[in-house]
């Protein structure tokens, strides 16, 4: 039998039982749906998040923590690490010194209460030299109202991002550039605890970032203040990271910077680049990724069972019509083509429809995410408000879940499909 | 004259089945030859054998002991893959007509053809001629559950037609439809025979039929126990 009327014989078969064939399809359509839903999302949201890092957290600069030794999010930003050894804020002087450096800036952050007319909240309040942080975030820390005095001597002056005036970022802005704003901060390890307030007008408002998980970045809730202001509000010469910008995004320059300033603290430490953390997201990911691809394989491997079940029925039901055909002189290999032609039939249907209903369902819930973000932004963590997630399907998941369908199709379609084959013709034929 | 191999030939044929735990000799040492242009009627009561008998002629089954030789080779010999070339020479047509539901007249004469991987231009062609040929020109779109027994089996007729078999073998070709159309049947297939030359062995229990035939055997528990040229 020619392959064309395989298929033509494995389709008329299939029509037959429509009904059958369209549950047995719906299995498949749910597995594959699901992971391609799953790993869109999964992809987007890296996505998302990688640009959201790129954004906050430009390639040619490196952060340094106190620390030594333990690389990544956790110990490094911690601040302080088992050692006692403390980052100072004069400590750039040692690190622009050194080679491959452009420049660095000192960051010195605590979480404050920030009040503005009747609105109390917690903001975080960073210390920054302006000059230089505007050299290394030039892209983002750019005022929308008021200007940024850049060499800021002056003690009073307050940048705030779009989010602290404007909250929800839906336009009603609770604040505008010389209203009066508090900085309160309470010293909850002093003995009785002290409060100090910064009664401070706005100088200027930062245009809206959007969301960034940037280490160190500008971002749109902060409030920004002279370094030499913070130290002395927190009486503090311990820097909690400094940023340092390199002359070029290359590795090697990257590499010898990390190594550099490692060896100019003694080990004592962290040195994460941008390219680093990306590393880790991606490595994160691909757990991620493989857990939920995982769980819907999982559904599809049920569908699998499924076809089988449902070939197995029509092998039973099909007995003596396989005996007509071997009668007429059909070889076994194309009985067992005709019914692994019927699986891959219904694994390339339920397939295709799954890939675009995944697609669908994407989409509806990075929607439904999108619209979330209103409400999350409610909350004062900037860094995942209002997260647009845009779901991404790569060609790798489009024809890896295609063939994945088919081939569980085929793999369950098997043994009713040898079975099929094995079968004697005088027993077919005899079979009511 | 110079002899010619018998397109059938059974020497000692013998089969036994496994009914359960319990041997049934079926063929106890059956002796046949069926030469080219013959019209054979195996006539039987119910469990005297003809059925396997049958299916050995066919190719469906292998013998337990003795020789199926069709066209001079022995079919015990053959893999699972010679017999089904075998198959294809020969026309099966069986009781209960054994159509393909789905399939028209015609889609069921073609299937046969497409087995046998003729193109699909060629298939249409032959298909209507074959039907044309057994009668059925008029109904050949038609499914099988929109015809009367009788037509079915002229579709399964030519259907057997349809690969130029060596012989058409009829298992109870008559045994489903009414005794008017059965003998319209069994004109067709002495048409077939007489001005055609196609060779034909039908199985029936039914003397009357059997004796429109130019040859008739008896089968009784598994051994030919009569012969008769009619």
């Amino acid at each position: 039998m020619k392959a064309r009327d395989i298929l033509s014989y494995s389709f008329s078969a299939i029509r037959l039982r429509k009904l059958r064939a369209g549950l047995t399809t719906l299995g498949v359509v749910i597995g594959i749906a699901a992971i391609v839903a799953l790993l869109s999302i999964s992809q987007g949201l890296q996505a998302t998040i990688t640009s959201q890092l790129e954004r906050g957290f430009a390639t040619d600069t490196l952060i340094v923590t106190a620390g030594g030794g333990s690389f990544g999010m956790g110990g490094g930003l911690g601040g302080g690490g088992d050692s006692g050894f403390k980052l100072l804020v004069s400590d750039t002087q040692i690190i622009n010194n050194l080679p491959n450096v452009d420049t660095s800036v000192a960051i010195v952050e605590k979480l404050v209460n920030v009040t503005i007319g009747s609105t109390n909240r917690v903001s975080t309040v960073v210390g920054v030299n302006f000059t230089e942080y505007y050299a290394i975030y030039s892209d983002t820390f750019k005022a929308d109202t008021g200007t940024i005095p850049l060499n800021p001597e002056n003690d009073s002056i307050v940048i705030v991002g779009r989010r602290v005036i404007d909250p929800r970022l839906n336009g009603t802005v609770i604040a505008n550039v010389n209203d009066p704003i508090d900085i309160i901060w309470i010293n909850a390890t002093a003995r009785p605890p002290t409060t100090i307030t910064l009664h401070r007008n706005i100088t200027a408002i930062l245009k809206q970032i959007g969301s960034s998980f940037g280490v160190g970045g500008p971002s749109d809730s902060n409030v920004y203040i002279p370094i030499t202001q913070a130290q002395t509000l927190f009486n503090t010469n311990e820097s909690d990271m400094i940023i340092v910008k390199l002359k070029s995004s290359d590795q090697t320059v990257i590499d010898n910077a990390t190594k550099a300033i490692k060896g100019a603290f003694s080990g004592e430490v962290s040195v994460i680049s941008a390219t680093a953390i990306l590393g880790i997201i991606s490595s994160v990911f691909s757990i991620i990724e493989l857990f939920l691809g995982g769980i819907a394989a999982i559904s599809l491997i049920v569908a699998g069972v499924g076809i089988m079940n449902i070939m197995i029925v029509s092998l039973m039901e099909r007995t003596r019509e396989i005996g007509i055909l071997k009668a007429l002189g059909t070889k076994s290999r194309t009985v067992l083509l005709i019914f692994l032609c019927e699986a891959v039939i219904i694994g390339l249907m339920g397939g295709t429809i799954g890939v675009g209903l995944g697609w669908v369902l994407a989409n509806i819930v990075a929607v439904v995410f999108r619209g979330g973000g209103g409400f999350m932004g409610n909350q004062a963590n900037a860094g995942t408000s209002g997260m647009a997630i845009t779901p991404i399907l790569t060609l790798p998941v489009f024809f890896g879940a295609l063939a994945f369908g088919v081939g569980v199709s085929v793999i369950f379609a098997l043994y009713p499909a040898w079975r099929a084959s094995k079968l004697k013709p005088v027993d077919a034929l005899r079979y009511e | 004259m110079i002899s010619m191999t018998p397109i059938v030939e059974a020497v000692n044929l013998k089969k036994t089945y496994m009914l359960g735990k319990v041997p049934v000799e079926a063929l106890r040492g059956v002796n046949l030859k069926v030469e080219s242009g013959d019209f054979l009627a195996i006539l039987g009561p119910s469990g005297s054998g003809k059925s396997t008998m049958l299916n050995l002629i066919g190719a469906l089954d292998k013998p337990t002991e003795g020789k199926m030789m069709i066209e001079g080779v022995d079919i015990s010999t053959l893999n699972d893959n010679q017999l089904t070339d075998l198959r294809r020479r020969v026309g099966f047509v069986f009781q209960f007509f054994n159509l393909i539901p789905r399939f028209s007249a015609k889609e069921n004469v073609e299937l046969s053809l497409s087995i046998a991987d003729m193109s699909s231009s060629d298939r249409k062609k032959r298909a209507e001629s074959l039907l044309e040929t057994v009668g059925l020109k008029e109904r050949m779109n038609h499914k099988p559950a929109e015809l009367s027994g009788g037509e079915q089996q002229r579709v399964a007729i030519a259907r057997a037609l349809a690969n130029n078999p060596r012989f058409l073998l009829m298992d109870e070709p008559t045994g489903n439809i009414d005794s008017k159309t059965a003998n319209e049947i069994l004109r067709l297939i002495k048409g077939l025979n007489e001005e055609k030359g196609v060779t034909a062995i039908m199985v029936t229990h039914d003397q009357r039929l059997a004796t429109q035939s130019k040859k008739t055997v008896l089968m009784l528990d598994g051994l030919i126990v009569q012969e008769k040229v009619n």
